[in-house]
C-alpha cells in the first residue's frame, strides 16, 4: 500500500471534485429542451434568463441533479464500505439484497400509508429500517465475520432480492393501479420523481453515513485485513463495525427511498477507483463518494437525454453498465479461488 | 386506493399486444406505447419469472366475435339469476370496467353474472356481484364457476392470453377494442346487439355523436389551447396522440400536445413539458385530489372559485402558461377517461375545462338547433 500524504489526498480529492463539477455543468446543460450552454451560464451565475429557460434549469434540471449526487454518493460509498467490512469484492447494496429490504420496507409504508395518513418522512424512514433488517440477517448469514465465501453471500443476496420483490409484487398487486405505477418506479430505479418533499431528511441521512464512513475509514483498512490483525492493531471491531453498518444502512435506505433500486453503482465505482488509486481507504471512501456521484448524475444524463422528450429508467443505464463488470468480477474472483 | 387512476389506465386497450415474459426484450420497445398499466405488467410479470401470458399466441387475434352459443357449457349449476324461459338473457362475465360500465347504462346489469374487481370499483352498483380477479389475473376457475354465456374483455395486455385460455376451456369470448373513439361507439352498438338492447344502444351513440357535433359547433371560431392531459405525475404519463381522448381534445378545440410525444400513453419528461408550455393542464392524476364526482366539478375549477391541490403542484414551475393564467384543472378520471358509454358527459365536461361554463350554453343552442335532446 503507497503511504498515503496530505498532499496526495488533495491531489486526487481535488482532481476528482473538479472532475464532478465539470459532469455537473454538462448535466445543467444538457437535455431533451436544447437550451443553448451561454444560456444556462446565465441562469446559473447571473439569474439571468427567460422565465421558462430559469424553470428549467433550476426547477427541473438542479434538483434532479442534488438528488443525484446524493445517491450516486450513498449507494457508492455503501459499495466500498460493504466490500471491506465483509472482505467480499462483489458486495453491493443492490447485489446483497440491503436496497431491496429498503425498497420493501419503503413501499410497505407507501401501501399503508393509502389507508392511514402518514407523514411523508415515513417513507425514508421505514427504508431505513428495511435497509438495517437486511444488513443484519446478511451479517447473521455470513457468520458475523464476513468473507464466507462469495458464493454464500451472493445466495443470500439472491433470497433477499427475490423475497424482497416477491414482497413488492404482493403489495403491488393488492395496492391497486395508482400505487402500483408507482411501485414499477421503485423496482427500476429512476431519478424523476417529482415530489421530492423529503429531500432534507434525505440530504441529512446521507451526510451522517457519509461522515462516519470517512471518520472509520482507517478502521476499515484494519477490519479488510481480519478482525485478529484489527483488533491487535487496537481497533473496536464490534464498535466500529456497527457504526459503520449502521452508517450504510441509513445512507442506503435514504436513497433508495427517493430513487428505488438503482443497481451496481456501488459496484463498479469502488472497483475502477480501487484500479487507479489503490484500496487505502481514507483515500477510497471520499473518492468513491466523490465519483460515485458523478457516475449517477452522468448515467441520469444519459438516461433523461438518450431518447427525445421521454425518459429511461436510470436504473436500467446503470444496471446496463454495471451488469457486464459484475461478470467479469466474478469470473476473476473464481478464477482465484481455484488457485488457492 | 382512490380510482381516479384506474380509468385513464385500465380501460384503454394499449397496442403494446401481450406481453408474454419471454419476449420481455421486446418489451422495453414497446414502453414507447403502452400506458402504466403495461409497466404494472410486465413488473409482475419480472418478478414471477413466468407469466401467464405463455398461453398467448397469435390464434387469440381471431377474435370470437360471433362465437357459437352452442360451445358454451348449459348453465348447469347456479344460483344467481336463474334464467327466465321466455327471456333470451345471456349469462356474461366482463373483466373490463369500460365494458362493464356500457352493458350497465344500457339496462342490462341483470346479464352480468360476475365481473373484474375493476368494475367493481368503478360501478358501485355492480360491487355485490361474484368477483374473478383483477383486470390481470382473472382467476380462469372462477369464471369457469360462472358457467358464462360470453365473456367480454378488451384485446392487448394480458387479456387476450385469458382470452385463449378461456376459450380453450370451451368459453365464448368476446374481445373488444377500445382505444379509439370510434371503437368505443361500435363497442356500444355490439354490446347492445350482445344482450338485446339496440335501440338503447343506438340512442346512447346517437347521443354521443350529436353532443360531439354540437360541441365542435360550440368550439368553432375560439382559440385551441395548448393543452396537455397528465394521467400521473410521478412517473410522469401523458395523453399521446392516437388514443380516443386525444380525438375528444381535438374535438372540443383544444390541441392536444402530447400527441407531438407518441401514440398512446408515453411517459413524458418533466424538462420536455415546461418547455413545451401548455396553455392548459389538466391533471387526471390521482395525487390530483379531484373533488367528489357528483359535483359538476369542471364548473367549479373553470370559475377558479376552487383551486387546487393540481395548481399548487405544478406553480413548482411558475413559467408554465398555464399556471400563469391558473388553468391548472384537476378533472376526475373515472368521468373522463373511461372508454365508456359516457363520452358525451367526458366531451362536455373537457369543453367547460378547456373553454370555460359559458361553452355550456352554446352547446345547448347546438344541440336544440338539431332537435336533439
Amino acid at each position: 500500500m503507497i503511504r498515503l500524504s496530505r498532499a496526495r489526498l488533495a491531489l486526487v480529492l481535488g482532481v476528482l471534485l473538479a472532475a464532478l463539477f465539470a459532469v455537473v455543468l454538462v448535466a445543467l446543460a444538457t437535455g431533451p429542451a436544447r437550451i443553448a450552454v451561454g444560456d444556462v451560464f446565465d441562469v446559473v451565475v447571473r439569474g439571468a434568463g427567460s422565465e421558462a429557460t430559469r424553470d428549467i434549469v433550476l426547477g427541473v434540471r438542479l434538483p434532479r441533479i442534488g438528488l443525484g449526487l446524493l445517491v450516486g454518493a450513498a449507494l457508492a460509498t455503501a459499495g466500498a464500505v460493504f466490500q471491506a467490512l465483509l472482505r467480499n469484492p462483489l458486495a453491493d447494496p443492490y447485489v446483497l439484497g440491503v436496497s431491496g429490504g429498503a425498497a420493501l420496507a419503503g413501499i410497505a409504508v407507501l401501501a399503508l400509508g393509502g389507508i392511514v395518513a402518514l407523514p411523508t418522512q415515513s417513507v425514508p424512514v421505514a427504508a431505513f429500517v428495511g435497509g438495517i433488517v437486511a444488513t443484519g440477517l446478511l451479517y447473521w448469514v455470513s457468520g458475523g465475520r464476513g468473507g464466507s465465501g462469495a458464493t454464500g453471500l451472493l445466495l443470500t443476496g439472491v433470497v433477499f432480492n427475490a423475497v424482497a420483490s416477491a414482497g413488492i409484487v404482493f403489495l403491488a398487486s393488492i395496492a391497486g393501479f395508482f400505487e402500483g405505477s408507482r411501485i414499477f418506479l421503485w423496482l427500476i430505479g429512476q431519478l424523476s420523481a417529482v415530489e421530492i418533499d423529503a429531500v432534507g431528511l434525505v440530504a441529512a441521512s446521507v451526510a451522517v453515513g457519509l461522515v462516519v464512513a470517512c471518520v472509520l475509514s482507517r478502521s476499515l483498512n484494519l477490519l479488510a485485513l481480519g478482525d485478529e490483525s484489527a483488533a491487535q492493531l487496537g481497533v473496536p471491531v464490534e464498535a466500529h463495525r456497527r457504526a459503520l453498518l449502521l452508517a450504510t444502512s441509513l445512507m442506503v435506505g435514504a436513497a433508495v427511498s427517493v430513487s428505488g433500486l438503482i443497481g451496481f453503482v456501488g459496484l463498479i465505482v469502488p472497483h475502477a477507483l480501487r484500479l487507479v488509486i489503490g484500496s487505502d481507504h481514507r483515500l477510497l471512501v471520499p473518492a468513491t463518494a466523490i465519483t460515485g456521484a458523478g457516475f449517477l448524475v452522468l448515467s441520469d444524463t444519459l438516461a433523461r437525454t438518450l431518447v427525445d422528450g421521454r425518459e429511461l429508467p436510470v436504473g436500467a443505464v446503470t444496471a446496463l453498465l454495471g451488469g457486464p463488470l459484475f461478470i467479469v468480477l466474478l469470473r476473476r474472483s473464481q478464477a482465484r479461488s481455484r488457485l488457492s | 386506493m382512490r380510482p381516479g387512476m384506474i380509468a385513464a389506465m385500465i380501460m384503454t386497450r394499449t397496442k403494446a399486444g401481450p406481453l408474454a415474459c419471454r419476449r420481455r426484450l421486446r418489451a422495453l420497445g414497446r414502453l414507447r406505447r403502452s400506458g402504466p398499466l403495461t409497466l404494472l405488467v410486465m413488473l409482475l410479470c419480472a418478478a414471477s419469472g413466468s407469466g401467464p401470458a405463455r398461453a398467448a399466441d397469435e390464434s387469440t387475434r381471431a377474435t370470437g366475435r360471433e362465437a357459437s352459443p352452442e360451445i358454451a357449457p348449459a348453465p348447469a349449476s347456479h344460483a344467481a339469476a336463474p334464467p327466465r324461459p321466455a327471456d333470451p338473457a345471456l349469462r356474461l362475465v366482463s373483466l373490463n370496467p369500460s365494458l362493464t360500465a356500457i352493458v350497465v347504462r344500457l339496462g342490462a346489469a341483470d346479464q352480468l353474472v360476475g365481473i373484474d374487481d375493476y368494475s367493481a370499483r368503478m360501478v358501485p352498483e355492480l360491487a355485490d356481484r361474484p368477483r374473478v380477479g383483477g383486470l390481470f389475473d382473472p382467476s380462469l376457475e372462477a369464471v369457469m364457476a360462472l358457467a358464462p354465456d360470453r365473456v367480454l374483455l378488451v384485446a392487448g395486455l394480458e387479456q387476450e392470453a385469458h382470452g385463449a385460455a378461456l376459450r380453450r376451456l370451451g368459453l365464448a369470448v368476446e374481445v373488444f377494442e377500445n382505444e379509439r373513439y370510434e371503437q368505443v361507439l361500435g363497442n356500444i352498438a355490439r354490446l347492445g346487439r350482445l344482450v338485446g338492447r339496440e335501440a338503447e344502444a343506438a340512442d346512447r351513440i346517437a347521443a354521443i355523436r350529436a353532443l360531439r357535433a354540437a360541441v365542435e359547433r360550440a368550439v368553432r371560431g375560439r382559440t385551441a389551447p395548448r393543452t396537455l392531459i397528465v394521467i400521473d405525475r410521478s412517473p410522469l404519463y401523458l395523453v399521446g396522440g392516437g388514443t380516443f381522448l386525444d380525438e375528444l381534445l381535438h374535438a372540443v378545440g383544444a390541441a392536444n400536445l402530447g400527441a407531438g410525444v407518441a401514440q398512446g400513453y408515453p411517459r413524458g419528461s418533466l424538462e420536455w413539458l415546461v418547455a413545451a408550455a401548455p396553455e392548459l393542464v389538466l391533471d387526471l392524476s390521482p395525487q390530483s385530489e379531484a373533488p367528489p364526482s357528483e359535483a359538476p366539478q369542471t364548473k367549479a375549477r373553470a370559475n377558479g372559485s376552487e383551486p387546487s391541490d393540481a395548481l399548487a403542484f405544478w406553480s413548482r414551475w411558475p413559467s408554465l402558461p398555464a399556471v400563469k393564467t391558473g388553468r391548472v384543472l384537476a378533472l376526475d378520471a373515472t368521468r373522463i377517461s373511461l372508454p365508456g358509454p359516457e363520452l358525451d358527459r367526458a366531451l362536455r365536461e373537457l369543453a367547460v375545462a378547456v373553454h370555460g361554463p359559458d361553452i355550456e350554453p352554446a352547446i345547448e343552442r347546438e344541440l336544440a338547433k338539431r332537435g336533439t335532446p
